[in-house]
């Protein structure tokens, strides 16, 4: 586990290729519900296993303050017993029947995963249908969940300096916009929301209008959707939730962040670029601009400022897939002996680059092909495809936008790229955040 | 995410798989070219790519001394062959989406490709340069040099990244499967080009190795392309492997407490000595230790995190060697409940003697193991990297397409037997990484308490 944002698979292209047993549109057969559940089904025989995704449009997007923390939270509570199966029961039945699972929450989504030979499918299907329906919030479980979730967030802090660091950048991005917390939550909500509160977030999110689900393996569509029918019918859809209206006011100026953490060896240093949500059209020309920055050594900031300056010992950049506008990332550790201050100059440096005189044609190609490779990569396991036809779904508002992500790809020219850099990579639109052993203070302040 | 991912498993590769029915391993072909080169060939055709592997037989036990010294040098394998610099070899590389990498282990060297199967006449060759012509060149040997034993210093900021290496060597002692994979910031600062480049001409040979390759590609071409590729690769002199002798079982208790005053948390592994590879009793001990620490519904998960909310996952495995192996129970808690977890770690643990396993655990366990199986075998890179480990810790096939037998042939008395014979249950072994002033004293009753810093550069357990 990266961290709780999911630190993403970035899925992708479909070229012109000929592409043998490779997915298709066509392969996904996708059915609604009368509840308003969207199923989608993926047949492959390759293995006599089968996976369930389930997707709910609720993650840290949907609190505000007092109850941050509360989607994930509600993630580990959906393991906590029903009115079929009891608490424990749904892990021993899973287990016993062969199946194992999993589950994780983002700032948009919390996603169900159930992995499982395909003999067990009914009772999977009874498993969820019963939670979904019929949860049952027990206090003494809530209470014990808290500390797991506490030993989780503190897991994380200790053993990421990522973790440590993004809380306070995103924080300082987002004024407005619930984006401004981490997924984890405050430790003061966690220790504090209410069983009401629990009560009626499962009411309110967990209705089958609201969710996706991915069925990929050993199964035949026909049989997915009788049992569909038969379990998840008959949930009654819910009002759907309020919307999510807050829009983060443009950023006209730097922000900075700082944060002492004394066991950190060299300086941290994350930039944080406000850019729109996944559905907008610039998105596949930021993509296009985040791989050319950071993926594979003869990338621009890992050739230059690892091996050429050797300023830095690591570095990343990314943008994860988003609901509303949220944030293209970089993230560099500084070599030894160098100073926040000189890895931010060099990053900076690269970017200007870009704005002033672009990308080339060979860096275009070179990750089109990249993004070709991957795709494959993706797309040879049950769960990569089960995983990548949902988050379509969810982010881009269809999973058939997977499919004509290529021609979106080949329609990115070197001037879109270099057009983006300069609109959303600017300084008054970023927040720099250092994560550095040395104490923010010193003799010539005051 | 609900479930914590424990990283080190990652280094006790195929031990913890189980089967299911009927599975057996796809076929494949294996044969030996005329300088000794083994080769494997698997094919998979559900997506248009290739992994290749080279493994050299010589892993951290070779070190001697010079702690790191087959990691370093496998990783300078991937900075530019005798035709091509390190800027050129990358921009070929990642111009058609390929993946390159190289590492060590305490047995083993193993160096990879994964590629479009358009792409094999174009990357093969560079690949085959980088293990049988690699550049060496100076300046980028520096460059890795410094950047590595930064990597070794930031890697001490994160407890589950180094609690392994001060548990082995609590285990092992400090030669054998007691030595540190990636070495420290001062055996690297010693090494020198040419100290690796001996290494290098010493151990390479393709009479010491194999060559491994999985995906979509037709045989007969395939095993042309890797004749004309290969065979040209001279074998140099004697080879004289490390016989790693199995070392004694524990004496007493003693407990490594690893001071990082900054710690929120406490980090802790109990264990002790394990099983070897090639036990015949692998299959049926990783059906007991599923119940024990390895899913969900484990006892350990089910103690420390459900009903205590003392952690957010507690596990159990082991980790299987060649010549030897250990065992562990891991978890974290808060600083405060350290001694707390910690004992109900050993009291669950205890379950095995007292109550031992009950015939519906046993037969829920036998069904997880199988139904958990054939995903684990699904790619081309999965299936490359088990007849990895197969050639590198010298099992074969017979382990997978027997699996299901063995987990179905194991019953209640058989359990019994093997707990005892197998799980150390006296003269633990603790390591705790933590802040130090707040737990110290509360230690003491688990065993001979011996105190290093966290900084403290390698990982000295004296």
């Amino acid at each position: 586990m990266k961290s709780l944002l999911t630190i993403i698979v970035l899925v992708v292209a479909l070229f012109s290729q000929p592409l043998k047993a490779i997915t298709k549109a066509e392969n996904v057969k996708a059915f609604t519900l009368k509840n308003g559940m969207k199923i989608m089904v993926l047949e492959d025989h390759s293995i006599p296993n089968a996976n369930m995704y389930l997707f709910w449009k609720v993650g840290s997007r949907n609190e505000y303050p007092g109850i941050t923390g509360l989607s994930h939270f509600f993630e580990h509570m959906m393991f906590n017993g029903a009115k079929k199966y009891g608490p424990k029961m749904f892990d021993r039945t899973m287990e016993a029947s062969g199946g194992s699972n999993n589950a994780y929450t983002t700032e948009n989504l919390t996603v169900y995963t159930n992995w499982f030979p395909v003999s067990a499918i009914e009772t999977i299907f009874d498993l969820e249908a019963d939670r979904i329906a019929n949860l049952a919030i027990d206090t003494q479980m809530v209470e014990s969940e808290r500390g797991v979730v506490t030993s989780e967030r503190s897991t994380g802090l200790e053993n990421s300096n990522y973790r440590s660091i993004s809380e306070e950048v995103k924080n300082a991005a987002f004024r407005a916009h619930p984006y401004s917390w981490s997924v984890i939550g405050h430790q003061s909500d966690i220790d504090n929301w209410s069983l009401e509160d629990l009560k009626q977030y499962h009411k309110t999110y967990y209705a089958p209008n609201n969710a996706v689900v991915v069925i990929s393996g050993d199964v035949t569509v026909e049989q997915v959707k009788r049992l569909a029918k038969q379990y998840f019918e008959p949930i009654p859809a819910q009002p759907a939730p309020r919307k999510v209206h807050t829009i983060e006011p443009e950023q006209n100026g730097e922000r900075r962040v700082y944060l002492q953490k004394k066991s950190v060896t060299t300086p941290n240093v994350l930039m944080a670029y406000h850019v729109p949500e996944t559905q907008h059209h610039d998105y596949y020309a930021l993509e296009i601009l985040n791989d050319i920055l950071s993926t594979g050594d003869s990338s621009r900031l890992q050739k230059t400022l690892i091996n050429e300056k050797q300023v830095a010992s690591s570095v990343f950049s990314y943008q994860p897939e988003s609901i509303d506008p949220n944030l293209f990332y970089i993230y560099a550790v500084a070599a030894k002996d160098v100073s926040a201050a000189q890895l931010e100059k060099a990053i900076i440096g690269e970017i200007n680059n870009i704005i002033k005189n672009g990308v080339t044609e060979q860096e275009l190609q070179k990750v089109k092909n990249t993004k070709l490779v991957n795709f494959y990569r993706q797309m040879a396991t049950i769960n990569g495809k089960a995983n990548t036809i949902g988050s379509y779904e969810m982010y881009f508002g269809d999973y058939k936008k997977l499919f004509t992500a290529p021609q979106e790809y080949s329609k990115v020219s070197i001037t879109d790229v270099q057009k983006v850099a300069k609109t959303y990579l600017k300084k008054a639109n970023r927040t720099v955040g250092v994560l550095s052993a040395k104490e923010d203070s010193n003799d010539a302040d005051l | 995410m609900r479930i914590f991912n424990y990283l080190f498993l990652l280094s006790i590769s195929v031990f913890s798989v189980a089967s299911v029915a009927n599975y057996t391993l796809p076929s494949y072909e294996k044969f030996t070219l005329d300088n000794g080169l083994t080769v494997y060939l698997m094919e998979q055709t559900e997506v248009p790519l290739i992994d290749i592997s080279v493994v050299i037989k010589a892993g951290a036990i070779e070190d001697g001394e010079q702690a790191g010294l087959n990691y370093f040098t496998a990783r300078n394998l991937t900075l530019g062959t005798q035709l091509l610099d390190k800027s050129t070899l990358d921009q070929t590389i990642d111009f058609v989406g390929a993946d390159v990498f190289s590492t060590a282990n305490l047995e083993f060297i193993t160096v990879g490709a994964s590629l479009a199967s358009k792409d094999s006449q174009k990357v093969l060759p560079i690949f085959r340069d980088m293990v049988t012509a690699p550049r060496f060149d100076r300046a980028e040997f520096d460059k890795l040099k410094q950047r590595h034993i930064l990597n070794l210093q930031q890697g001490k900021e994160r407890p589950s990244s180094v609690i392994n290496n001060y548990f082995n060597r609590l285990v092992f002692g400090e030669q054998g499967y007691g030595a540190v994979v990636k070495g420290d910031s001062k055996s690297i600062q010693d090494l020198t080009l040419e100290q690796l480049k001996q290494h290098y001409s010493n151990w390479y040979q393709p009479k010491n190795s194999a060559v491994i390759v999985v995906g979509d590609f037709d045989s007969k071409q395939m095993k042309q392309q890797l004749s004309d590729l290969f065979s040209s690769w001279k074998n140099t002199l004697e080879l004289s492997a490390t016989k790693v002798e199995s070392s004694d079982k524990a004496k007493q208790s003693k407990l490594l407490l690893v001071n990082k005053p900054d710690a929120r948390q406490s980090t802790f592994l109990i264990g002790g000595k394990g099983i070897t590879q090639n036990n015949t009793n692998r299959v049926g001990l990783s059906v007991i230790n599923t119940i024990l620490g390895a899913r969900f519904t484990s006892w350990l998960n089910d103690e420390l995190r459900v009903n205590a909310g003392l952690t957010y996952g507690a596990r159990s495995r082991f980790s299987a060697y060649s010549q030897d192996g250990s065992f562990a129970i891991s978890t974290f808690t808060k600083t405060e409940t350290t001694i707390e977890a910690i004992d109900l770690a050993l009291k669950t643990y205890a379950r095995l003697w007292e109550k031992g396993i009950d015939e519906q655990t046993l037969t829920s366990a036998k069904a997880y193991v199988k139904g958990q199986f054939p995903p684990q075998f699904e790619t081309s890179t999965e299936l490359a990297s088990l007849l990895v480990n197969m050639y590198g810790y010298q099992f074969d096939e017979s382990y997978i397409n027997t699996f299901e037998q063995q987990v179905d042939s194991l019953t209640i008395e058989k359990t019994k037997q093997l707990i005892k014979q197998y799980f150390p249950q006296e003269n633990l072994q603790f390591v705790v990484i933590g802040q130090a002033d707040a737990i110290r004293d509360k230690l003491a009753k688990y065993g001979d308490i011996t105190e290093v810093n966290i900084n403290d550069v390698g990982f000295n357990t004296k």
